[in-house]
């Protein structure tokens, strides 16, 4: 366990690159309960705005996802490695990307679909080409795309029997041409999946991963960054039709995607090279499906649709063994 | 040269006989087929123009682009309105919508759609008789416009479907496009002008252009 | 001697029921495995459109096979394949639009179905019409239940109904995901595992005793 935390930590200064990525099961525990603490601001964020229906939620999820990585691995005959905390990240994720107002039988179906497809049918954890909470919630958006875009008010849960039915800031901007206060998305003072909406709480988790050593930088840096690039481009060039590269960052999933799911180590490349161009594509097609696209969000796609080149990424981003590849 | 014999013959004796065959199946089955679209596109009218009990075709010509509208005969002969088909693309494909147009030219006598791949839940409830009734009566100057989450407040509005802006959309935009060319190609005296006389324009009732497709 | 020619024929009808299921165990004809099987009227229509052109071909060309030359054979067979295609599609069109217009462009794609022309390779051009029709049987059946029971799930968890019945009650939330093609491919690759499984366990039982 020192051995593999010490060579993340040191990974600035010697990149060791190991593939298959996670395979050591004694470090995985570790690092996936300091995730689960950073995951902590974001969860009590969603509690905050969305009220104890978020803790149901993400709750259920959980438990839905230890289960099913439990009865998988049962059913298999394979060592049952629920303890490794890594289901449990798996639905707490899922959980933060649904609407608060989310039927359970749905929440329990993503969770399954994650664990049972996303995760256990390519062999469990470090096979996994896919995140599996992205997989679950892209799942559901294909099964309920109606249920899945119907998000509430911050704060109005609690108050009213009904709550109040809202358009997210990305929608808001992309039909309706309307802006929201940056504030208010720094604050997650708007309607969105239960744990993307809060910048600050997220932020607060992510840096705390940072400096707990279990983030690469280049990831979330490459992701935002380029986003903010792409965005920045179309925003000079008109200002009223394109907003501005800070909504983009704060809106929607990107702060979630970028510290907790790009950075995912078993679904994002091994070398340094093949880490910026997995999280600079990423953010570029992010932007491009939230400008040209049908839907108003781009960020599970882009990361999706990322992780499927990973394998090739690391293939052909491998540092060269001395003496190969010389040419004839 | 046996194989080159053998080869040639194969060929040319299986290809014969199944052109013959599908000839002959052709021949029966066409006019079926035929029919069945008729009744198809008859139904369709019928449903936008509910007192039409008949109807014509009117065809013209505009920048190599040929225009067909419908005239709805009611019982007596006399035109009840006019329908065309308003055809551009939706989410995901074509999306195929039958427009009735009030011999008023004010407002929409109602849309059916034909044909649509929007997204099943979503985006293909455009469909559905709640939301096409909504083009009921409708007024359409300037133009047919849409509204989101809320009661339409003014004759020219229809509240799109939660959820499927783009679809809903799609449909508004596509009968505005085809209702800016009819208007201008089959002006309303010159529709009702017809009714009484012909007009060099080439129309025909439905069951004249049977008639026509069975020679 | 017809004892055992009975026992080959009803082997050559059966075999396409399970042994050699056309979509699920050999991974054939895809295509309207995935595009059609939406709604199990949907999916028995293209099997049994499927079956007709396939008895009909498969019979046709085992008659010819004496006659065929080798050099044109594929030529000949796609010919002869194309037709019974056409007339099936004639045939849907002029008797049951809707189903037609259900099935699209699917009923002219039977031509390029590798079924099709795989079992004239790989049976009708070496045997003679009677095995050859309970070959086309058998095999054509068993894409119709193929079909038929991928439409089942699809209907049954898509929309809610079956054969256009409402079998789950208004608490079920249908799962959209199964009419699109991603749960075509789910419930496909669901139903291959579940063959595999079932085969993998009848060969171990049967080994052990």
């Amino acid at each position: 366990m020192e051995e593999k935390t010490a060579e993340i930590k040191q990974g600035a200064r010697l990149v060791v690159a190991s593939s298959p990525h996670m395979r050591s099961v004694d470090s995985v525990p570790g690092i996936m309960h300091t995730v689960v603490m950073a995951l902590f601001p974001v969860v009590a964020a969603s509690v905050y705005y969305f009220g104890l229906r978020a803790l149901l939620i993400i709750v259920v999820a959980v438990v839905s996802c230890l289960v099913t990585e439990y009865a998988v691995q049962k059913i298999r005959n394979k060592p049952v490695t629920i303890h490794d905390g890594s289901a449990i990240i798996t639905g707490m994720l899922i959980g933060l990307m649904l609407p608060a107002g989310f039927p359970l039988f749905g929440v329990f179906l993503g969770s399954f679909f994650a664990i049972a497809v996303g995760k256990q049918l390519f062999g469990g954890l470090g096979f996994n080409i896919f995140n599996p909470a992205l997989l679950g919630r892209a799942f559901m958006q294909a099964t309920y795309p109606v249920l899945i875009t119907t998000w509430v008010s911050p704060r109005t849960v609690q108050k009213a029997v009904d709550a109040v039915s809202a358009a997210t800031p990305l929608a808001l901007w992309k039909f309706e041409a309307k802006a929201t206060l940056l504030s208010d998305l720094f604050f997650g003072n708007v309607a969105g999946s239960l744990g993307e909406t809060s910048v600050i709480a997220i932020l607060i988790g992510g840096l705390y991963l940072r400096w707990k050593g279990y983030v690469n930088w280049k990831l979330p840096l490459g992701y935002l960054g380029s986003m903010a690039v792409v965005s920045g481009i179309f925003w000079l060039y008109d200002p009223l039709r394109f907003a501005s590269p800070l909504f983009h960052l704060c809106a929607g999933g990107a702060m979630l995607g970028a510290w907790f799911m790009v950075t995912d180590m078993v679904t994002s490349p091994t070398t340094p090279l093949g880490q910026w161009i997995f999280a600079i594509g990423g953010g570029v097609l992010a932007i491009i499906i939230r400008l040209f696209g049908g839907l108003p969000e781009g960020v599970m796609y882009s990361i999706l649709f990322m992780n499927a080149f990973v394998p090739l990424i690391n293939k052909h981003t491998r540092p060269k063994v001395f003496g190969e590849g010389v040419k004839e | 040269m046996k194989d080159f014999t053998k080869m040639f013959l194969n060929l040319t004796v299986v290809g014969s006989v199944s052109g013959v065959l599908l000839a002959g199946a052709y021949h029966y089955a066409d006019p079926l087929i035929q029919a069945n679209r008729e009744r198809e596109l008859k139904e369709s009218i019928f449903v936008v123009l509910p007192e039409a009990k008949d109807y014509k075709i009117i065809e013209k010509t505009v920048d190599k682009q040929k225009l067909v509208v419908y005239e709805g005969l009611g019982v007596d002969g006399k035109p009840v309105g006019i329908a065309f088909k308003a055809d551009g693309g939706g989410f995901q494909g074509n999306i195929s919508i039958m427009v009735g147009l009030n011999l008023d030219y004010l407002r929409l006598k109602g849309i059916k759609v034909l044909e649509q791949v929007e997204t099943p839940g979503l985006g293909n409830r455009i469909s559905e008789p709640k939301f096409e009734d909504q083009f009921k009566g409708l007024e359409f100057t300037p133009r047919v416009e849409y509204v989101k989450n809320k009661k339409p407040d003014r004759p020219n509005q229809i509240q799109a479907i939660t959820g499927a802006t783009i679809s809903s959309d799609a449909v508004v935009k596509n009968i505005n496009n085809y209702l800016a060319k009819v208007l201008k190609e089959f002006p309303k005296e010159e529709i009702l002008g017809a009714a009484s006389k012909e007009d060099g324009h080439r129309t025909m009732t439905s069951t004249e252009a049977a008639a026509q497709k069975k020679h | 001697m017809a004892e055992d020619s009975a026992n080959s024929l009803w082997y050559e009808f059966k075999k396409g029921l399970w042994q050699d299921i056309p979509p699920f165990r050999l991974v054939l004809g895809t295509c309207p495995t995935l595009a059609v099987t939406n709604s199990i009227k949907n999916g028995i229509a293209m099997g049994l459109a499927t079956l007709f052109v396939l008895i009909c071909s498969n019979v046709a060309i085992s008659a010819l096979r004496k006659y065929v030359a080798v050099q044109v054979r594929i030529a000949l067979y796609v010919v002869i394949i194309a037709l019974f295609v056409t007339l099936a599609d004639m045939f849907l069109a002029a008797m049951f639009p809707p189903i037609s217009k259900a099935l699209g462009p699917y009923v002219p794609l039977i031509v390029v179905n590798c079924i099709i022309l795989g079992r004239a390779e790989a049976f009708a051009q070496k045997n003679a019409v009677v095995p050859s029709l309970m070959d086309a049987l058998g095999i054509g059946l068993g894409f119709t239940m193929s079909l038929a029971s991928m439409g089942f799930v699809r209907e049954l968890l898509g929309f809610g109904t079956l054969l256009n019945f409402r079998v789950l009650g208004d608490w079920f939330e249908p799962w959209i995901v199964m009419i699109l093609p991603a749960g075509a491919f789910v419930v496909f690759g669901s139903f291959i595992a579940l063959v595999n499984w079932i085969s993998h366990r009848k060969a171990a039982g049967s080994s052990s005793m």
